[in-house]
């Protein structure tokens, strides 16, 4: 029955505040030797991005929106567009599969969630990483693959590169935001309001490649309009590769953002 | 395929014969038309719905199977009529459960283990009826604003909790906490009841036979138990409401829908012949997805029910499959038994000759093994297995 | 059926930040280095390196993988004794799981380990390919292969080796994707399976 009480409080978001510390995650990481040269005019296919957005209750209960989502939807894709285009390519929205075309494409997409998965437990938290990639990682190697068969995918001919999006948000509805407030007054109780999470992955449409990944559970930006989408995008695509003037690398896991 | 013009016959009729004993469910509502999402809540469950969807389609896990799709679609069109059913998309999943549900935006999800487990089409309208009762009523919008209302209460508890923390506070956060979960599931199972009430009027109207939904939760019940004995566990108490149960006991459910039922409707067909006929391609692989569960009581029952219309092949190889996995040495000698039936059957079913075969063999008589296995072999030369199975006929592979 | 639930579940995590350090972190399995599995009188030497992961699905299993167990997973059941369960079973007396059997044959290993993942992984859908027999462990054993459909719907294909030696079970599979990731690493699962020893 505790058990019981603790998937409840966990379920509305209320953690007791604890003094456990954080272990070190990373957010991102790129393919050794990946760059994409600005105004290099590659093309990047944009399969169906998952997107979902709403509130939060003020029991941290998920409301699902469908006007905000909607609304998302157009505004990332603009935002993705444009951040692209500045960086000189082109951003091309997968176009919708059908019968066998689209049991390949789901195939795809569950094999992505799986690598990401396995990118998330065994590469981002540190502490987790598996032997063998901790000594890849030294050398700056990060080798990640979704296989030749992306090259079939619908879409896939015309493109060099597949994109796979995702992002959940769910904004503090004013009840859980003036429950934060009083909250941080007391002892023992951490409320938080809003949640925003979002990954990105680019692949190499030729080889399936895993390009660069970033998975983020605190994301900024209102994907509500279109300003704060482009800073969702920005974010999102952040250390996408050639999205920044290049830096000097640095020892140890070079390529992985702490 | 289906007769649907003694629909309102049917219904007239019903208003007409009112029995003295039992009062059968009332009439469904009036249809209201296509129904859009209003409000913020609902188009958001839709939108969701809606993605869900799209996985939904393109899953390994679908049955593609036009007939039979359109088999369980034209039961459900039948049972709440054209109007209503335009609405709907029926999913055919491979699961092994006894399972349906249906989301806000019209997808209907039918598991194959339900459909092993009914036995005509009056049993298949009630599962729909039901599932469609919910969505007709818009229960999903109704469950999620009352567990928003509740875990906002619940929040705002554990903070004034978190301001004053005693035992006996904590104690008292506890006991509310409590209090609103459990009425969630209350909140839950009173849909359930609804649902169910409905579905019984569905069928009341339709030209099927409203006694079989009763039936339904018996067979059920009965399952659990044998299923419960077979693993040394207590007989469940089918009246017993856990805290956290979703839906009413069966018990209860069994005996308020024999109750509901209209008495007139006794006499209808309850379509047991259609719906062997449209089950019939899928009963191999629907019993071998059951069978490898693990759950021997639960499988013999339902072997045992599918043999009260005439015990067939794929019936005595599937009960020989689920008695040589068991393995003590008695399931043995009953396997090679059932497989002996499924060959005097059927003599062209390889895999009931391999079952033979290996049971023999295990059972001490490796010489009345080799003919079957032999007759495996020579019906299967391609099967997967054939170089395993050669390397144990006595003699080792010639 | 939705594909992000297991990465909204890691990232849900992540949010709290205050993931436990792993109570034992994975183990280097390096190449050339003969390894004893789950403390038992099995041993093998892997041809590349590989990871050990650290937590036991079973009593007498080990899980090794070079990317992640959802990728490519080799799992060794190192002497599973009859009335044993491949996997820890989640309760005894509610959801048992099949057991191995002394009179178990040889071309019933394949069934049992279907059986197993249709109980234990939840698996909707197994499809054996192939079972001839095949030396493992220097003995007649039985070599498989088989495609399974998880209850997500992810298509993963395996192949599995396994003999009965004193009256137990010695059984190593290897799963994973059918896209891309099985063939890229079947040979060296191949190569760590023959390399098994007793």
């Amino acid at each position: 029955m505790k058990g019981l009480f603790w998937a409840f409080l966990l379920a509305a978001g209320l953690t007791l505040v604890v003094g456990n510390p954080a272990q070190a995650q990373e957010r991102s990481a790129t393919r050794q030797g990946f760059e994409l040269a600005p105004n290099s005019g590659k093309k990047i296919l944009v399969f169906r991005p998952s997107i979902s957005v709403g509130a939060q209750s003020t029991g941290g209960l998920f409301e699902p929106n469908g006007d905000w989502t909607d609304k998302a939807r157009t505004n990332l894709q603009a935002a993705l567009e444009k951040a692209q285009a500045s960086l000189g390519n082109a951003v091309i929205a997968a176009p919708e599969a059908y019968g066998d075309d689209a049991q390949t494409l789901q195939e795809h997409l569950q094999l992505f969630a799986a690598v990401s998965d396995a990118v998330i437990k065994y590469q981002f938290f540190v502490g987790n990483r598996l032997p063998t990639k901790k000594r890849d990682n030294k050398h700056a190697v990060f080798d990640w693959s979704l296989g030749k068969g992306v090259a079939d995918l619908p879409g896939a001919k015309d493109a060099d590169y597949g994109l796979f999006l995702f992002t959940r948000d769910a904004y503090g509805s004013t009840g859980r935001k003036v429950l934060q407030v009083l909250a941080a007054f007391g002892p023992g109780l951490a409320v938080k309001s809003g949640q925003h999470e979002g990954y990105a992955g680019l692949v190499d449409l030729r080889t399936g490649d895993l390009l660069w990944l970033n998975a983020d559970a605190a994301m900024g930006g209102d994907v509500r309009d279109a300003e704060g989408s482009e800073k969702r995008i920005h974010q999102l695509l952040e250390d996408f590769p050639g999205s920044t003037p290049p830096k000097a690398q640095p020892q140890g896991p070079a390529q992985a953002k702490p | 395929m289906i007769r649907r013009s003694t629909w309102w016959a049917a219904a007239a009729g019903l208003l007409l014969a009112g029995p003295a004993a039992a009062q059968p469910a009332a009439l469904p509502p009036p249809y209201q038309g296509a129904y859009q999402p209003h409000g913020v809540d609902e188009i958001g469950l839709w939108h969701e719905a809606d993605e869900e969807e799209r996985q939904l389609a393109a899953s390994p896990l679908r049955i593609r199977d036009e007939r039979l799709t359109g088999y369980v679609t034209s039961v459900l069109c039948a049972t709440v009529g054209d109007d209503r059913c335009g609405s709907v998309r029926v999913y055919v999943i491979r699961a092994p459960m006894f399972n349906a549900s249906m989301t806000p935006n019209g997808t209907m999800r039918v598991y194959s283990g339900l459909l092993l487990r009914l036995r005509n089409e009056a049993e298949l309208a009630t599962v729909l009826g039901h599932e469609f009762g919910h969505y007709e009523r818009r229960h999903t919008l109704a469950a999620f604003k009352e567990r928003r209302s509740g875990t906002d209460a619940v929040a705002w508890m554990a903070l004034l909790t978190s301001l004053g923390a005693s035992y006996q506070t904590m104690q008292n956060f506890q006991n509310f906490q409590l209090a609103v979960y459990g009425g969630f599931f209350r909140h839950g199972r009173d849909q359930e009841r609804e649902a169910d009430k409905l579905g019984i009027a569905y069928l009341n109207r339709s030209s099927l036979r409203p006694q079989s939904a009763t039936v339904v939760w018996q067979h059920m019940m009965a399952e659990a138990e044998a299923s419960a004995s077979a693993k040394g566990l207590k007989k469940p108490n089918f009246r017993y409401i856990a805290f956290a149960a979703s839906h009413p006991p069966y018990a209860e459910r069994a005996a308020y829908l024999a109750e509901l039922a209209a008495p007139d409707g006794a006499d209808r067909d309850d379509g047991t012949e259609r719906y062997r006929a449209a089950l019939a391609p899928f009963l191999a692989q629907f019993l071998d997805d059951q069978i490898k569960l693990n759950d021997f009581g639960a499988s013999e029952y339902l072997i045992q029910n599918l043999a009260t219309a005439g015990w067939t092949a794929t019936l005595w190889l599937k009960r020989g499959d689920l008695y040589r996995t068991r393995g003590a040495p008695r399931d043995l000698a009953a396997a090679a038994d059932f497989y002996a039936h499924a060959v005097q059957l059927d003599p062209t079913l390889a895999e009931a000759h391999r079952g033979l075969g290996l049971s023999l063999m295990k059972t001490g008589r490796p010489s009345e093994a080799v003919a079957p296995l032999q007759t495996y072999l020579r019906l299967r030369p391609d099967a997967v297995d054939a170089g395993m199975i050669q390397t144990i006929i006595p003699g080792g592979p010639q | 059926m939705t594909r992000h639930r297991t990465l909204r579940r890691m990232l849900a995590f992540a949010a709290i930040a205050a993931l436990p350090l792993p109570a034992n972190a994975h183990k280097l399995a390096e190449k050339g280095t003969p390894v004893t599995i789950a403390d038992s009188t099995l041993s093998v030497t892997p041809t590349r390196d590989w990871n050990r992961l650290s937590g036991r699905i079973g009593a007498h299993a080990e899980r090794w993988t070079l990317d992640g167990e959802q990728l490519n997973d080799v799992t060794f059941y190192a002497g599973v004794a009859p009335g044993e369960p491949l996997l820890r079973e989640r309760s005894k007396k509610k959801d048992p799981l099949p057991k191995f059997r002394q009179d178990m044959l040889l071309a019933e290993v394949p069934e049992l380990l279907e059986r197993t993942y249709r109980t234990g992984r939840d698996a909707r859908d197994f499809q054996l390919s192939g079972a001839a027999p095949g030396k493992f462990l220097g003995r007649d054993g039985v070599t498989f292969a088989y495609q399974v459909t998880d209850s997500e719907g992810l298509i993963r294909k395996g192949e599995a080796r396994a003999a009965a030696v004193n009256g137990k079970l010695y059984l190593v599979t290897f799963d994973a994707p059918r896209l891309h990731y099985f063939d890229q690493v079947v040979d060296d699962a191949r190569a760590l399976m023959g390399s098994a020893t007793l």
